[in-house]
């Protein structure tokens, strides 16, 4: 095990390393949107990748957290003139609760079966949202009016968001690498392994899994809170889309490198960028161009990129990771 | 409560239309341990596939069951011997895979298609039978009767024949079914291809049915999972109740609580099936625990 202070070295180190595309990035409005949202779908990557990556339950619901954040965070804004700021703590508290409330049962099941019942409660969390006008504003959705300042959460200069990003990433990150060295991230790691051996070890499997969730469920709420306030739109379609938003998560994660801290960054730094590239110069072709070359890539992925970008390397270099 | 018969016969028959877009994604979960995401846009192919010969060649939607099977039979083979088979015991990376062929699937037919919404213009399919006394669409009856005709032939198929027997030792214990001598790959790989093969069925048969657009397959799908889980996984008859449980349910609770909230109110229920009885109404207890445990 690295000691403490290589890895807050390391952390440190990292953190420098991811900066970077935003600095070169300044002065150029397009680069900088992509790497601003490359930054906020990296901390999202990472926050699923704690229960997905670290635990091994294969959430394809956090889309239901995600929308928790953004939809809260539009409604207290908007309705009671909260600053975003404040609305983070009810938003994390909300999705904590739907989380425990969501896994309890289902954490019963495994593999493929959590996988279902979790992607099920994304679309009920997508039925119900388009459904009711209060508070959620139905299909509508809710726009957030443009007012400048540092208390709305809203930036003229759009730099300020890549900064403000960039510090959820680097939340998530900080908080991945701690839990990696944590009593529970090992737990993590012996029950994604081996369930009936972790519990065999004196592992309380349950309690481990509901803490991992939270954890993951309440940054995942963040995340969403930022994407409302840099979109300053939420609709239904949006937030509950299971290609952009709740399979999202996992794919960047795999792609990068899946139960490793880097990994979602990873993915994010490769597949932003692409996908953008992807559907500017395809969706000439046809509308979806950009989305057949992503499914492909997926397929690809899981058969030849199993271990991820973070794999690859290892392999390159001569030695397998610890994952 | 007048309107109770037409409710209920028009539950039946929506039932009949998800018993059989899950009996492929039944058998593939069941048998192969695949969660196959992709198989709603095998449904999707099967429709496209079937109005291209209607309006093409003039063949009879009900005519073209035979090649679209076939073709979609051949398909299931390659996609399990290429993409599934180098994943057999990842269960997680087979999500993936076939998450993205339903992206690069639906995806490719959008752009092939450029998005239009299209129907065939059936005679047929305009044909109305009077049932106790309530109207009901032709071709969603046949839609049933052809639902409980393959049920039966699955049915008999598992029971009495040798690949039939070969593929019910491999549900059962796979290492016991390799050491007596059964093929245990080949056993997936014929299940694959059938079970593309009823996609393939079903989506002939729902042709007339359904206006087609490229994300069909996607209202298909969640639909077709909730009847596989609710009905039991691997049960044959466990799909085809499942099926007519989602269809009536869904129907009722459109048409007495709120059509909006149909999905979400059947959903639910398949979330309480999930955690009461994870293996579904007619499945094996355990299914879902043991099922899944790495076998070698």
């Amino acid at each position: 095990m690295p000691s403490g202070a290589r890895v807050a070295g390391g952390f440190l180190g990292g953190m420098l390393l991811v900066l970077l595309p935003m600095l070169l990035a300044l002065g150029d409005p397009y680069w900088l949107d992509i790497v601003t949202f490359a930054y906020l779908m990296a901390g999202l990557a990472g926050a699923w990748n704690i229960i997905g990556g670290f635990g091994g339950q294969f959430s394809l619901g956090h889309g239901v957290f995600f929308g928790i954040g953004a939809y809260l965070t539009a409604i207290l804004y908007t309705e009671a003139g909260w600053s975003p700021w404040i609305t983070l703590a009810p938003a994390m508290l909300l999705a904590v609760l739907v989380a425990l409330l969501i896994s309890w049962p289902t954490f019963r099941l495994r593999g493929p079966f959590f996988a279902i019942a979790t992607m099920a409660f994304n679309q009920v969390a997508f039925v119900l949202v388009n459904y009711l006008d209060w508070p959620t504003n139905g299909p509508r959705g809710i726009l957030i009016p443009f007012r400048a300042g540092l208390a709305n959460m809203i930036f003229v200069q759009r730099w300020r968001y890549a900064v403000l990003m960039f510090g959820f990433l680097a939340l998530v990150t900080g908080i991945a690498v701690l839990l990696r060295r944590s009593r529970l991230g090992y737990a993590l790691l012996a029950l994604r392994e081996d369930e009936d051996a972790a519990r065999a070890a004196g592992i309380n499997v349950l309690a481990a899994k509901l803490e991992g969730m939270a954890i993951s469920a309440a940054l995942t709420a963040v995340g969403g809170a930022l994407f409302a306030m840099y979109l300053r739109y939420v609709d239904p379609p949006t937030v509950f889309s299971l290609s952009d938003i709740g399979v999202r998560f996992a794919l960047l994660s795999l792609i990068g490198g899946i139960g490793t801290v880097a990994g979602p960054i990873l993915g994010a730094a490769l597949v932003v960028p692409v996908e953008n590239w992807l559907r500017s110069t395809l969706t000439g072709l046809w509308p979806g161009a950009d989305l057949v070359v992503l499914g492909a890539a997926m397929v690809l992925a899981a058969l030849f990129l199993k271990h991820g970008i973070v794999g690859a390397a290892a392999d390159l270099m001569g030695r397998r990771t610890r994952r | 409560m007048q309107d109770l018969p037409s409710v209920l016969i028009a539950g039946v028959l929506l039932g009949g239309i998800y018993g059989l877009v899950a009996l492929g994604l039944n058998l593939i979960f069941g048998v192969v341990r695949t969660v196959n995401f992709a198989q709603g846009e095998l449904v999707m192919l099967s429709m496209y596939g079937t109005y291209w010969l209607y309006t093409r060649l003039g063949l009879n939607p009900y005519l073209a069951v035979p090649p679209i099977a076939v073709a979609l039979f051949l398909l299931g083979l390659l996609l399990q011997r290429f993409v599934l088979q180098p994943l057999q015991d990842e269960p997680m990376m087979q999500i993936f895979a076939t998450f993205g062929l339903l992206m690069l699937l639906q995806n490719l037919v959008l752009g092939v298609t450029g998005g239009v919404s299209m129907g065939i213009d059936w005679p047929a399919a305009r044909q109305v039978l009077l049932i106790a006394g309530v109207r009901v669409s032709l071709v969603r009856v046949v839609a049933l009767a052809a639902l409980t005709a393959i049920t039966i032939g699955l049915h008999l198929f598992l029971r009495d024949t040798m690949p039939g027997k070969a593929v019910r030792a491999v549900i059962q214990d796979k290492l016991a079914a390799r050491a007596m001598g059964i093929n245990v790959e080949r056993a997936y790989l014929l299940t694959f291809g059938v079970g593309a093969a009823l996609a393939g069925v079903a989506g002939a048969l729902l042709t007339p049915i359904f206006t087609l657009s490229p994300a069909i397959g996607g209202n298909f799908i969640l639909a077709a999972f909730a009847v596989v889980v609710l009905g039991g996984l691997g049960s044959v008859w466990g799909a085809y109740l499942g099926g007519l449980i989602v269809g009536i349910v869904e129907t009722f609770a459109g048409y007495y609580i709120d059509p909006a909230l149909r999905q979400a109110i059947w959903f639910l229920i398949f979330i309480a099936v999930l955690i009461v009885r994870p293996s579904g109404l007619l499945g094996q207890v355990g299914a879902e625990e043991v099922g899944f445990r790495e076998q070698h």
